[in-house]
């Protein structure tokens, strides 16, 4: 039953980016990273609800151990917050500006985090592997699945660029609040250095006005596809390795020329594997700082980049 | 056995929009929930932790002034028990010499009474001896002369016989 189980297994593994790729449930129009996304939605806000309720202060009868964090889970969440807001958002977009993006920027954070997370745990190979044993079709290389759940989300390019429009939307409404109509458009013009500047500048408008405007787009498809491919190419890496074995197998080597492969390959997932929870958190970051950045691109405040108080962000 | 290679760049407009619909109904429940409680907590520790530490400089203000306070009365208690200890000396001293000079004083005037005394007793002993011996005299004389003198007789002979000492003294 294993060498069928493997066989199986070789026959669906040919391909690392069809296993990879978003896939239906059944025959409905439903995407399994969509049902991914929910599950990821609703356990990071149960977590973030954990984590708030241990880290707020607890009753007057603790004494002075009511302002600590209940949980080590709560110290760790507050840990990362205090980081990312502190040392991270503060110093690159103000303190006006982090207090007043601080959570949509801290729950973009953790929500691609939790999607990079679940993305690394094989819970399409569980469910596979279960309706293999229940005798069903498997059909993991196809564009559907039997699984429900389970998968990484933000491989999928459809996924970041709904992530990364969020931020483009927010950006740019910040610009237009901030600056007001006018100052946007300075601010796609190069400044107001060069609008209220000598009639030379002008020859370089058109030419920023075209950088800018294309900029506009080219910061969020950045964002989105920084994301999709790190988490693709990490998938792929760890796909790959896992399917040596089974290619060793298909290739007619004897067993121990198999067993010494899947092993070696097996550790080198495994060691791939942190380095792809490291990456997922990377990437997680990456993604709000940006975020961060291109926000604070749009604001009158004088930040470390030398903005001015009063000029147009450019 | 290659399958149909699937496509990771292909766009689908459904999980697009539903990755905006639920990460915006992650970002509501999470900014009405989460963020005022965590912001809420941390805000109130950052408070309290100011608070400790102001009250810490507080205290060590107060424990610094208490102790400059200390310093004080120690340096001023040593001062006093100095010029005590002077001054106890100084009343010991002019009492030694008071003590002293009533002592001379006293010794001095018993002296002198016992000098007047020896000069009392002195004279009250010559006296008695003048009396004793003219009535040796007396005694002696009357046997001399084989008859009795009469009282009369007998003192102008003492009279005479002390007249005549006081004369060859």
């Amino acid at each position: 039953m294993s060498f069928q189980l493997a066989t199986t297994l070789l026959a669906s593994e040919a391909d690392p980016v069809s296993h990879l790729v978003d896939k239906q449930l059944g025959d409905s129009p439903v995407m399994l990273s969509m049902v991914t996304m929910v599950v990821c939605a609703a356990l990071v806000c149960y977590l973030l609800a954990r984590a708030a309720r241990a880290i707020s202060t607890g009753p007057v009868s603790m004494g002075n151990k009511r302002y600590l964090p209940a949980t080590k889970f709560g110290a760790t969440i507050e840990v990362m917050i205090l980081y990312l807001r502190d040392q991270m958002l503060t110093p690159v977009m103000g303190e006006r500006l982090a207090k007043k993006y601080d959570g949509f920027l801290l729950s973009l954070f953790f929500f691609i985090l939790m999607l990079n997370i679940v993305g690394l745990i094989p819970f399409i190979e569980v469910q596979e592997f279960i309706y293999f044993l229940r005798g069903l079709p498997f059909s993991m290389a196809e564009h559907q699945t039997n699984a429900i759940f389970g998968g990484a989300a933000t491989a999928s390019i459809s996924v970041t660029a709904g992530l990364a429009i969020v931020t483009f939307v927010v950006v740019q409404v910040q610009g237009l609040r901030e600056l007001g109509v006018k100052g946007w458009l300075e601010h796609l013009c190069g400044g107001a250095d060069i609008v209220h500047g000598s009639v030379f500048l002008w020859l370089i408008v058109p030419i920023i006005f075209v950088v800018e405007f294309v900029g506009l787009f080219v910061k969020p498809a950045a964002l989105a596809i920084r994301l999709f491919a790190n988490m693709v190419a990490g998938h792929t890496l760890l796909l790959t390795l896992t399917m040596f074995g089974t290619m060793a197998l298909k290739a007619g080597l004897g067993m121990f020329a198999v067993s010494s492969i899947t092993v070696v390959s097996g550790v080198g997932a495994v060691l791939i594997t942190f380095l792809e929870v490291f990456v997922a958190l990377l990437q997680a970051f990456i993604f709000m700082f940006l975020s961060s950045v291109f926000i604070s691109l749009m604001a009158h405040e004088e930040h470390a980049d030398g903005h001015a108080e009063g000029a147009p962000a450019h | 056995m290659l399958l149909a290679a699937a496509d990771p760049l292909a766009f689908n407009w459904l999980p697009f929009f539903t990755t905006i619909v639920v990460f915006g109904i992650v970002f509501f429940v999470l900014a009405t929930v989460v963020w005022p409680k965590i912001s809420k907590g941390l805000d109130e520790r950052n408070q309290k932790i100011l608070h400790e530490i102001e009250s810490a400089e507080a205290a060590r203000a107060a424990a610094s002034a208490k102790q400059k306070e200390f310093e004080q009365k120690l340096t001023e208690a040593l001062e006093q028990s100095s010029r005590m200890i002077r001054e106890a000396k100084a009343e010991a001293s002019r009492l030694g010499d008071e003590i002293r000079a009533k002592n001379e004083a006293e010794l001095v005037e018993r002296a002198r009474r016992a000098g007047e005394e020896i000069e009392t007793a002195r004279r009250l002993a010559v006296s008695e001896l003048e009396a004793h011996a003219a009535a040796l005299a007396v005694g002696i004389a009357g046997k001399i002369l084989q008859r009795e003198l009469k009282p009369a007789d007998q003192q102008r002979i003492v009279e005479e016989s002390l007249a005549g000492m006081s004369a060859k003294r």
